[in-house]
């Protein structure tokens, strides 16, 4: 039993990095029926910037927000540079390349300036564990799901009440006539890869702690949450996150009862089993083609 | 260059230049090196193919690859396979992996299959690293014995022939399978998957196709691999590498016939520049992608090709021809039914979407011979209708039948080839392709050769695909657009795309075809012509369902007509009665004063006309 809680509280902790920057496909796909394909990268950025600034004195609580910025403003340019020039349609695949070309120069430059080892982040959260019923968990590790929780019900009351909320709503259902509504679609679809860069920082920035910032963190992450987006029905936020929560512990549990080398072949195979299930995904809808 | 031209004089000067090459007594490293470009250079076509024809992007190609290596060396060492049943082998193993990727990733999107093959290429990794006894873990599995096949022992020197045999294999395959109802097939559902499934084709069933065909190739290039290093491990099949894949066939240029080659060549032997990168070596492959993308996206046979075509073509005007010219519609288009048959009977279809009812409790009989106009207002439902009849989307409830078979609920797909054709409101065609091929993926239904015959390209293919050229060459007699048979359909002016469309539809030689506002855009004098088309049609037993704004094109072409209104039908009948019918009046205007008002202004109208 204790080992059960073991394994969901530090699946839930798991699975809330995967949601935080599942969060981000859900939204740059909204905004484009595109999405960057390296986005695991942008989420790395966040947190080695932040360690960075850290490093050079920035006090952590700037440090924080600042790595933020640089992801939001990492994001952005990829829609700009990579994602827009490349996406003319549901056929296009210009994109993919692209943001994986950039992906790949971004983690191999810090993996060559900033070093191929990870470098902790300070957080007072991750100091000692506490205990809950016999087994022990950083309060950071539970802030993780706690925060991507929190953020997906903002982003509901943002996408809900705010006019820019709406308007990106709009944008995701159906671009052509927004635009003629006059919703300016290109910065809609600039805020959404900004919004989705920042809250992929918030979570490696969150992880850190636990696990340390390297170069090299983001590239399964980013995948697995991509996966997980879509086997979720990536037009769902609230599904992502479930899935994505859901997802982190049993890959807790694939590691507890068989083994941590399985963990990826298990996981992954089950995602594309419950792809041949849902199609669509599991809270997606069936999209209706326009014809 | 024309293709064929392009195709023989690489095949030829290809085959010798490795003859030269032999010729010229290279070291047995040398020897090495190329034999593995070759056998690089079998994975790029098929994943050319993939990308280039089908659309489709695999970034886990390198796994595929890594199927058909592992299997063909576990199957030489621990079974005692010889050279052809292990490679053989390989490449069963690979296409089924293929298979099963494929087919849960490809119905909805195909963006599903790129993010797949990535997750399998990380699970193959963890795999072969992980499953000791069967991969040998990271040291993987060595000792694998030299192939001998009909009983030649394949010393390097032969090798390299036996590879450059299977490149030359993939490389006629490649050929074979672009020029002909496949390759169009694909090259259809990338440009336009509505316009495809429309005209017959099984989007899905495609993009497997193109997908399974291109592990194919992988796995037999990966069982090549087994037998030239004899030791296979994991690091010949990283993520890394699958990205080198894709390079190959973006450098060479994407869907070029060639590309792949010279991307093949340029990536074996600029990794060894890269060398000096040392840590910034992954940071130059990304470069690399990002630059060609960005300065060169056709690459570079696809820009030398570009290149050429400006310097030799003349720009010459094209005519287009009096349309219809009635005596150009081929007899096998129309079959038609007895004049007064019934072909289509529709029963109470009905469509929810979320809340609303987009179409409740339609019925409609159509019948050979006759034209069938659907109007309505705005928003009234008639495009749910027809994307109800022609299967784009499943009714929540009603039935329908098609020739009197019971078709409730079919795809569109296995509409079409039912036959019923359709156009759309927004002219969908494939714009990549020649106007002539545009007509060609229409009769992709009623090609009766098979796989085999188009890959061998045996006798039979020959006479098939001149015939149905000539078939598609009147058919674009009839719409007048003879003289623009080898323009790229997105260069026609938009009437012509209309055209086009029809002459695409008849294609299918539909029973049934149902035109989505084709006078919407043209001239009237456009409108016209085509009204003298459609009454051909009906002539010979084509059943008509018209949808259109310009309601007196519709009542005057149409025997029946029928009126939607909220998604329900108001009214059905002979045209003269439904015009006068007070439902439809206040449907269209309004009830009351608005009405009289209306009615004195089409009085007045009628005066001054």
């Amino acid at each position: 039993m204790e080992q059960v809680i073991q394994f969901i509280l530090s699946g839930l902790s798991q699975g809330g990095v995967y949601a935080l920057v599942a969060i981000g496909f859900y939204m740059m796909w909204s905004a484009t029926h595109a999405a960057n394909f390296t986005h695991g990268d942008v989420f790395m950025l966040g947190a080695v910037s932040t360690v960075v600034f850290g490093e050079i004195g920035v006090p952590l609580i700037l440090a924080m927000p600042l790595g933020i910025a640089v992801s939001a403003v990492a994001g952005a340019l990829i829609e700009r540079i990579a994602v827009r020039p490349f996406n003319h349609g549901p056929s296009s695949i210009g994109w993919m390349l692209t943001t994986i070309a950039i992906g790949l120069m971004l983690e191999s430059a810090l993996t060559a300036t900033y070093g191929p080892l990870g470098r902790p982040l300070y957080s007072p959260f991750a100091q000692s564990p506490i205990r809950i019923g016999g087994s022990g968990i950083y309060a950071q590790e539970l802030l993780i799901p706690a925060v991507a929780i929190g953020l997906m019900v903002l982003l509901e009351l943002f996408y809900r009440h705010t006019i820019l909320g709406r308007a990106m709503l709009a944008v995701a259902a159906n671009p052509t006539a927004a635009g003629l509504m006059g919703i300016n679609v290109s910065r809609i679809a600039l805020i959404a890869y900004a919004m989705a860069g920042a809250v992929g920082a918030l979570g490696g920035i969150l992880l850190a702690p636990v696990s340390e910032a390297s170069s090299s963190m983001g590239a399964l992450i980013g995948l697995k949450a991509f996966v997980v987006a879509i086997v979720a029905g990536i037009s769902n936020a609230r599904g992502v996150v479930i899935v994505s929560l859901g997802y982190g512990i049993l890959e807790k549990f694939i590691e507890g009862y068989i083994s941590t080398a399985a963990r990826n072949s298990i996981g992954f195979g089950i995602l594309i089993l419950l792809l041949l299930a849902f199609p669509n995904g599991i809270f997606g809808k069936r999209e209706v083609s326009k014809v | 260059m024309t293709p064929r031209l392009q195709f023989w004089l690489v095949l030829v000067l290809g085959i010798a230049g490795l003859y030269l090459f032999r010729e010229m007594g290279p070291t047995n490293y040398a020897i090495g090196v190329l034999t593995r470009c070759l056998i690089l250079a079998i994975v790029a076509i098929g994943l050319n193919i993939l990308i280039g024809q089908a659309g489709l992007v695999s970034l886990g190609q390198a796994a595929i690859y890594g199927v058909g290596s592992y299997f063909a060396a576990w199957l030489a060492l621990r079974a005692g396979f010889g050279f052809i049943p292990a490679v053989a082998s390989g490449i069963v193993a690979a296409s089924l992996v293929g298979a099963a990727l494929a087919y849960p990733s490809v119905r909805v999107r195909g963006v599903y299959l790129a993010v797949i093959t990535i997750a399998f290429g990380l699970i193959f990794q963890n795999v072969l690293i992980e499953w000791v006894p069967v991969t040998g873990g990271t040291l993987g599995l060595t000792g694998i014995p030299r192939g001998e096949a009909f009983g030649v022992r394949l010393t390097r020197q032969i090798y390299f022939w036996v590879a450059a045999g299977c490149l030359v294999f993939a490389f006629i395959l490649q050929y074979n399978l672009t020029y002909s109802r496949y390759g169009r097939a694909m090259r259809a559902t990338a440009q336009s998957a509505n316009a495809a499934s429309a005209l017959g084709i099984n989007v899905a069933n495609t993009r497997m196709f193109a997908f399974v065909v291109s592990a194919a190739l992988a796995g037999l290039a990966g069982g090549l691999y087994t037998f030239l290093n004899l030791f296979v491990n994991f690091e010949t099949f990283t993520f890394f590498q699958s990205i080198s894949f894709l390079l190959m066939v973006i450098f060479g240029g994407v869907g070029t016939l060639t590309g792949p080659l010279v991307g093949a060549g340029i990536l074996t032997y600029v990794p060894e520049l890269f060398q000096e990168f040392k840590e910034w070596q992954t940071f130059a492959y990304g470069a690399m992608l990002a630059i060609v993308m960005f300065v060169m996206p056709a690459g570079i046979v696809g820009s030398l090709g570009t290149l050429a075509d400006r310097l030799t073509s003349k720009a010459r005007s094209r005519q287009s021809g009096a349309w219809p010219a009635a005596d150009a519609l081929p007899k096998d288009t129309t079959k038609p039914s007895a004049t007064g048959s019934l072909v289509a009977d529709v029963k109470g279809y009905t469509i929810v979407f979320g809340g609303l009812t987009a179409v409740s409790q339609a019925s409609m009989r159509v019948e050979a011979g006759k034209v069938h106009g659907l109007i309505g207002p705005n928003g009234a439902g008639k495009s749910s209708l027809l994307n109800l009849m022609s299967g784009f989307y499943t009714p929540t409830a009603g039935s329908m039948s098609l020739l009197g078979q019971d078709t409730t609920g079919w795809k569109a797909h296995d509409l079409a080839r039912a036959g019923l054709a359709r156009t759309f409101q927004n002219t969908e065609l494939f714009g990549d392709m020649t106007v002539l091929e545009n007509v060609l993926v229409g009769f992709h239904g009623h090609y009766k050769t098979t796989l085999i015959e188009t890959l061998l390209r045996l006798p039979r293919f020959g006479r098939e695909e001149k015939a149905m050229a000539a078939e598609a060459a009147s058919l674009l007699a009839l719409v007048g657009l003879s003289d623009y048979s080898d323009e790229l359909a997105k260069n026609l002016p938009f009437g012509h795309q209309r055209r086009l469309e029809i002459a695409r539809a008849l294609a299918t030689r539909p029973k049934l075809i149902l035109l989505d506002e084709p006078a919407a855009g043209l001239t009237h004098g456009e409108i016209e012509q085509l009204k003298v088309l459609i009454r051909l049609l009906t002539e010979r037993g084509v059943a008509v369902v018209l949808v259109e704004h310009h309601v007196d094109m519709v009542m005057s072409l149409s025997n029946e007509v029928t009126v939607l209104d909220y998604g329900e039908v108001i009214a059905s009948g002979p045209a003269a009665q439904v015009q006068d019918d007070p439902r439809v009046m206040e449907a269209y205007f309004g009830s009351g004063a608005a009405l009289e008002d209306m009615r004195k202004l089409a009085e007045t109208a009628g005066a001054v006309a």
